[in-house]
């Protein structure tokens, strides 16, 4: 006996802690949200490229697409091109796409569409840039206006970072002489950028121009220029106005270098313009989406990998053990009396199609007059299963009478009653009309009622959504409720109504 | 939920059994799963008990299949009073039993007349699995109708009281009368509403009942006391019970015997999952008693000696024996 309850405690430990260490594996390192709520930003983004095509030359337009290395995942990329052909390239750790075609006329539009999130987990790829760059000559008052500039540079600052920080600074800085002689007159962004790369070529510390889009929904866009430098680990974004450092985390790298978005060979009046919109979408579709795309292919051996008509089927199922725990605690620990052992979760289940209010008024009614007929056909001393069979049938056919009623009547939720399970039905009646005959009404109901309630608790829980989504993204979990039942399997302690039953010897000690 | 806490220390320490105590404990741990149909079979509880040459109510026949209810005739013969059974039915159902023969047709013990076709309807029914503990098919048991001793008379009401005793490895742990009431419609099951009445394992006298879980002295139907009643024959029925053990070879059973007013003490039935109200019944929990019992096995156990039917009896007879009057 004691080598049983040892026996017995290992496994269930070795159960709990199994389905512990396999969802805590789950939640920690594979980063699956808890709950469904989790809903990550998609990002639709369509580039329109519009340009009027010359009618005699071939067309060639090349324009960067975000290379998505790092911090977005794509989802799906498309180009949408008549009569063009489509070819993509990387340059320099940017990429390139170009139509081409050989003839064209008029206005043309070309559309280049993009739909990514954020990357969903995992290790972030290295990176790698250059630490070194040779001077930019420059000759004359510039050097010395630059030279000038660069010493109260060097003296505010510690490092790269801060030294880049503080030139943007002080190119920004307008009414300083030498910047305004470094600038000629010309104080726009691209300018400034141009100025800061200058001063920190001198430094020999090599920068590079990144343009990114901005994250926004439903706002006109055009690409915003940053600056970055790598530090030998990583690239440090600056914002060429501020020198603040750090790209926000809704901008979206779409290239670098010196070049021009769009190039068109064969056309002109080039324009390009950008729209966003925003969904959001479960965390776990997603992922699911993306991992064609990405190596995220943990979720392939979980229920999500299964197709998705059988997924809604699994949903139900991983919940029936939820629901037998409910019958478990209800009958060992409170003491509740049901009729028959499961049969309240599968009159649970049927809950889930009619509702919970319905299904109650529906299960009475059917139950109520199953029971009558059936204590008609006791007058006729019919033999168990024939009178079974009769008592089935008359129950199919009450099920399709108040189909067609609440039909006609446009109750369409009384057409769901026809999902109850005919069998559980027939036998909740005989068995509730021989409780009846030999434990008298008020025993009959008090079981009856018992049954509805376990019934309705069960299915209260087996529906609520989180949970739902939990069994179903942790499957382990069920192992530590096996642990629970296995543990329940050799309880001892009092059963709550029994705390009711043996009243009468309390109040025997009191007097 | 601080009072329900209290209730179930006081539960506790006053040794009462719950459900779960019993199935854990007890039912799954003494009660091998293959030993179950020789007591869930009265058939067969009926026929090892007359090889072991212990007392039971005489079988008249059995009727198995359908074509066999026209034996009924045949298997009543001369007899003017029997009982029909489910030989596998629980808590009592099912059981007809016909006292006398009115103008061709039965009168049953509460004076119902039946005709012979309602008669054939119940084994019918029987038969098919109606009452049976599965709802498989089961057989039907037509024997002796058992007429109570006399003793009974003034607190009982119509049908047979039984005596129940609770009996551990061969160790009568706690004994029970238990009384119709018209309220049970003359059956002796205290869920349906007869009462059981603690027994004194050493003397016979009875102690207090309990009716419906509530505690009583008096018989609700005929308001005699029944508590301080001499039962006859009480070692013959402990002796019975313990040997009971041997019978089935189940650790914990419950043993229904009756007192036949011409053939003394019969067993009725055993039953392998025994009902704790016996406890209410003797102001008394079972878990004192049975752990008291395990000790002393396992006591035996070391010394490697296994005791008689009679030294049984006399060592629980001495343990839990001899409880002072209640008063009031």
């Amino acid at each position: 006996m004691r080598s049983l309850t040892l026996h017995l405690k290992l496994l269930i430990a070795i159960l709990v802690v199994l389905g512990i260490s396999v969802t805590a594996y789950q939640i920690f390192v594979l980063g699956i949200p808890v709950t469904e709520d989790a809903t990550d930003d998609l990002w639709n983004i369509d580039a329109k490229v519009e340009f009027v095509a010359s009618a005699k030359d071939p067309v060639k337009i090349q324009m960067f697409v975000p290379p998505l290395s790092r911090d977005f995942v794509s989802l799906n990329e498309s180009f949408i091109s008549n009569n063009y052909g489509v070819a993509v390239n990387r340059v320099d750790g940017n990429r390139k796409v170009t139509w081409s075609a050989r003839r064209a006329k008029g206005n043309q539009t070309l559309y280049y569409r993009l739909v990514l999130t954020k990357r969903y987990s995992g290790e972030k790829s290295k990176v790698k840039g250059p630490t070194f760059r040779d001077s930019i000559a420059v000759e004359g008052p510039e050097k010395i206006a630059a030279e000038a500039l660069l010493a109260p540079i060097r003296q505010h600052s510690a490092d790269v970072e801060t030294f880049i920080g503080e030139a943007i600074k002080r190119v920004n800085n307008l009414n300083d002489d030498n910047v305004k002689l470094l600038l000629a007159g010309d104080p726009s962004t691209v300018h400034k950028a141009q100025i800061v790369e200058l001063l920190l070529s001198i430094a020999h510390v090599p920068i590079e121009k990144v343009h990114t889009i901005r994250l926004a929904a439903d706002q006109p866009q055009t690409p915003e220029l940053w600056l970055r430098s790598f530090n030998g680990t990583d690239w440090l974004y600056f914002n060429p106005e501020t020198g603040e450092q750090g790209l926000p985390t809704d901008r979206l790298l779409w290239w670098t270098g010196d070049e021009n978005l769009i190039t068109v060979d064969g056309g002109k009046k080039a324009n390009v313009t950008f729209s966003l919109n925003n969904s959001e979408m479960n965390a776990i579709r997603l992922a699911k989406l993306t991992d064609e795309n990405t190596d995220a292919n943990f979720l392939g051996y979980s229920l999500y990998g299964l197709p998705l008509q059988t997924q809604q089927t699994f949903m139900i199922m991983v919940m029936i053990p939820i629901g037998v725990l409910v019958i478990l605690i209800l009958r060992n620990l409170v003491g509740l009396q049901t009729l028959g052992t499961f049969t309240p979760v599968l009159i649970a289940l049927a809950f889930r199609e009619t509702q919970l209010g319905f299904g109650i008024v529906l299960f009475t009614i059917i139950t109520a007059l199953g029971l009558s007929l059936r204590s008609y056909l006791e007058h006729l001393k019919l033999q168990m299963l024939p009178r079974l069979s009769v008592v089935l049938t008359f129950v199919v056919v009450l099920i399709a009478a108040i189909s067609l009623f609440s039909h006609k009547l446009g109750l369409e939720r009384g057409l769901s009653v026809a999902l109850f399970p005919m069998v559980i039905l027939t036998m909740t009646i005989e068995r509730l009309s021989i409780t009846w005959e030999e434990r008298g009404a008020s025993h009959a109901m008090k079981v009856a009622i018992g049954t509805l309630f376990a019934a309705s608790l069960a299915h209260l829980i087996m529906t609520v959504p989180e949970l739902v989504y939990f069994v179903f993204t942790f499957p382990a979990v069920l192992l530590i409720m096996v642990g629970f039942m296995l543990a329940m399997g050799r309880y001892r302690g009092y059963r709550l109504t029994e705390l009711v039953r043996f009243k009468a010897f309390l109040k025997k000690a009191d007097s | 939920m601080f009072g329900f806490w209290k209730t179930w220390k006081a539960l506790e320490a006053r040794g009462i059994m719950g459900i779960n105590r019993r199935n854990a404990d007890y039912v799954l741990k003494y009660n091998k799963r293959s030993l179950y149909p020789i007591v869930d079979d009265k058939i067969i509880t009926k026929e090892r008990a007359i090889a072991a040459g212990i007392h039971v109510p005489q079988m008249y026949g059995v009727i198995s299949t359908e074509k066999e209810i026209d034996n009924l005739d045949k298997i009543i013969g001369e007899h003017n009073d029997f009982v029909i059974k489910p030989a596998q039915g629980a808590g009592g159902d099912g059981i007809l039993v016909v006292a006398d023969r009115f103008e061709g047709r039965f009168r049953t013990v509460s004076g119902k007349i039946i005709s012979r076709e309602e008669i054939q309807h119940q084994i019918s029914s029987i038969l098919t699995g109606l009452y049976s503990l599965g709802g498989h098919r089961d057989r039907a048991l037509i024997e002796y109708r058992v007429i109570p001793d006399q003793i009974f008379k003034s607190i009982s009401y119509e049908g047979v009281p039984d005596i129940r005793i609770i009996v551990l490895m061969g160790y009568p742990v706690m004994a029970m009368l238990r009384l119709p009431t018209r309220q049970s419609s003359g059956k002796a099951n205290l869920h349906q509403g007869a009462i059981g009445v603690g027994v004194d394992l050493a003397t016979g006298l009875t102690l207090r009942g309990t009716w419906l879980n509530n505690i009583i002295n008096k018989h609700p139907d005929t308001t005699n006391a029944v508590d301080g009643v001499q039962l006859p024959y009480w070692d013959g029925f402990m002796k019975l019970a313990a040997g009971c053990h041997e019978l089935c070879g189940l650790g914990y059973i419950g043993v229904d015997m009756v007192l036949d007013q011409e053939k003394g003490p019969l067993i009725l039935e055993l039953n392998a999952r025994p009902g704790l109200n016996i406890q209410i019944a003797n102001d008394c929990g079972l878990t004192l008693r049975t752990h008291a019992v395990e000790a002393r096995l396992e006591d035996l156990k070391a010394r490697g000696v296994t005791e008689t039917v009679e030294e049984r009896v006399a060592f629980v007879q001495e343990m839990f024996g001899h409880i002072p009057t209640v008063e009031g």
